[in-house]
């Protein structure tokens, strides 16, 4: 008799309840989309970041890094092992560099040795007029700046003989490089073409990772590195992990707060239709008392529909939320946002509890006099 | 015959408003008691507080050995499923469920729910191809036999009726009425509040109020 007494209850007052549920489900998208992608945020803001380049950097000790130093070199094989030997988290890139001051024709120009391929996997935000991928093919091919196509007049196509004491090399440009920082001034030459420029065979003059994780497991990541390769500096790149690790509290913050704002809002509207609905209910609760129903036992039937609808608008506002993160994922990151199972569970609890706070009204109907009710005050 | 009700100096009062000023009389299981009196006379109040719906200011309310005013809460709930069967003048059914549910509702809140016995309770009113109606889609005097079905489905020891044909037309009066002396005739004990003298007439003894006090008492021989 409870079940039919409760689908009776649903179906009774299905006008002030279809508000209610509307509440619900809008809320439980709303909250679902946004705890679905709190969830994810960590891994997609870190794959945003990585996009930005290099956040570990090794070094030769007191090297000065910028891009036109030869002075202090590194082993390549020694930092590649390293490398190779440490595994979590995930090393998106790494790219070790030969840097050489050499000349084009009679312009100095800095030549950044590196394999082209690892390249375009750390600097993927990079705009190439070209493509990476016939630089990669080619061992005589070079990407250039575009500051430097512009002073040498290059074009994709064009070759480009550099000079480096007696040594020289001949590439043709693969593609122009726009950076909007220092590498718009550089030519990118297959690190191997570098090293015999230079006549520095298996050295780098640094290494550039890009590692995915949060601030401080990239931190750990260093420190690990660091202990790997003791005659050399490595460190992480603190403005990119700081700022991760800063936007990534803040957007959490940001979530968290809307999540909460949202299911005290939505407790608030399920109050004032509970509340409608409670002086509705009285001349039924007053009957149900006068046939000899508890307290308990009335409140209950009453708490349980409101649980149903908490439950239902959960169910399906979860569902919709999941949807609705994809949506957001794919405008926001431009890819969608892994659907999490937690999500639905939490969500119907979470609505539950909302209807449940919501109908506080309803709990008043414990105080109902039948008498009362049946004298028509 | 046993003494079922016993009212000794029942007082109410609603603050300075006084509904009843020191009522006293007993009740004999098996008795049909009609209480008459004008408006305001303290009748309703009487059938309230003997039903466990409202407690006395003073005075004693026993139905079945019960003294009422000494119950608390929870024990006015176990009272009302127990002893007591309503018959209202408003029918007071809930409106969405049927009727063979507004019959099972009294038995969900007595014990256990038997929806043969609550169908039966119908046929024995004359409503057995009206369980599935609605109140709203029944006659005042169909909602009303639903009511009577679902005052007796728990075998109360008091049939307590406030006014149970005022809000119906004088066919279904007869009807109801009817039931009523059937009831009586099985051996139900019934307090029937109305304002029809031709029903108090029905009834074993008329016992008549005024300005909360109890006026008259009179016996069949009387009513002749």
């Amino acid at each position: 008799m409870f079940w039919r007494l409760l689908w009776k209850l649903l179906r009774g007052s299905g006008g002030r309840l279809a508000v209610a549920i509307l509440s619900l489900v809008s809320c439980a998208m709303v909250v679902s989309a946004l705890l679905n992608l709190e969830f994810d945020i960590e891994r997609k803001l870190t794959q945003e970041f990585r996009m930005l380049g290099a956040n570990i950097l090794v070094s030769p000790r007191n090297a000065q890094i910028n891009g036109s130093s030869t002075a202090e070199v590194m082993s390549e094989s020694e930092v590649a092992a390293a490398i190779a030997a440490s595994k979590e988290p995930a090393v998106v890139a790494a790219a070790s560099f030969l840097y050489v001051v050499a000349n084009a024709g009679k312009t100095p120009v800095v030549v950044a040795g590196t394999k082209l391929e690892e390249l375009s996997k750390l600097e993927p935000a990079w705009r190439i007029e070209g493509d990476w991928k016939s630089s990669h093919d080619l061992a005589a091919s070079c990407l250039v700046g575009r500051n430097v196509a512009r002073q040498l007049q290059l074009v994709v196509g064009s070759p480009l003989r550099l000079t480096y004491l007696n040594e020289n090399a001949q590439f043709t440009v693969a593609g122009i490089v726009d950076a909007g920082g220092t590498e718009d001034n550089q030519v990118f030459v297959g690190l191997a073409e570098a090293q015999n420029l230079a006549n520095l065979p298996g050295k780098i003059s640094v290494a550039q990772l890009s590692v995915s994780g949060t601030s401080n497991s990239i931190s750990r990541y260093a420190a690990r590195l660091a202990s790997a390769l003791p005659a050399y500096e490595v460190r992480p790149i603190r403005q990119i992990t700081e700022a991760e690790g800063d936007l990534l509290s803040r957007i959490r913050l940001l979530i968290v707060s809307m999540v909460i704002l949202i299911l005290v809002l939505t407790a608030l509207c399920v109050l004032g239709t509970m509340a409608a609905l409670a002086m509705e209910r009285r001349q039924d609760v007053g009957l149900m008392k006068a046939l000899g129903g508890s307290i308990g036992r009335i409140v209950t039937l009453f708490m349980a529909e409101v649980g149903v609808l908490g439950a239902a608008g959960g169910f399906v506002g979860a569902i919709l939320g999941i949807e609705l993160s994809r949506w957001m994922g794919q405008r926001v990151f431009g890819t969608a946002i892994s659907s999490r199972w937690e999500i639905f569970p939490l969500t119907i609890v979470l609505m539950v509890a909302v209807a449940l706070a919501g109908a506080l009204p309803l709990r008043l109907l414990g105080k109902v006099k039948p008498a009362v009710i049946f004298r028509g005050e | 015959m046993a003494t079922l009700v016993q009212v000794d100096d029942l007082r109410k009062e609603f603050g300075n408003v006084r509904a009843l000023a020191g009522v006293s009389f007993n009740v004999e299981a098996g008795e049909w008691i009609a209480i008459m009196g004008p408006s305001g006379s303290g009748k309703t109040t009487l059938i309230n507080i003997l039903g466990g719906l409202d407690m006395p200011t003073a005075g004693q309310a026993v139905v079945d050995g019960v003294d009422v005013a000494r119950l608390d809460e929870a024990g006015l709930t176990r009272f009302r499923a127990q002893k007591i069967g309503f018959v209202f003048q408003q029918f007071h059914l809930v409106p969405y469920l049927t009727a063979l549910e507004n019959v099972m509702l009294a038995q969900y809140f007595h014990s256990t729910t038997d929806e043969k016995e609550a169908q039966h309770a119908l046929e024995r009113v004359g409503l057995g191809d009206r369980v599935e109606h609605l109140p709203g889609a029944l006659s005042g005097g169909e909602q009303q036999r639903v009511a009577v079905a679902r005052a007796l489905i728990n075998h109360p020891k008091l049939i307590l009726a406030d006014e149970p044909t005022g809000n119906l037309d004088e066919a279904n009066e007869e009807t109801v009425i009817q039931l009523f002396q059937e009831l009586h005739h099985e051996g139900h004990t019934i307090l029937m509040v109305t304002h029809d003298p031709s029903i108090g007439n029905l009834a074993d003894r008329r016992i008549e109020f005024a300005h909360g006090k109890l006026k008259h008492i009179l016996t069949p021989a009387k009513l002749a």
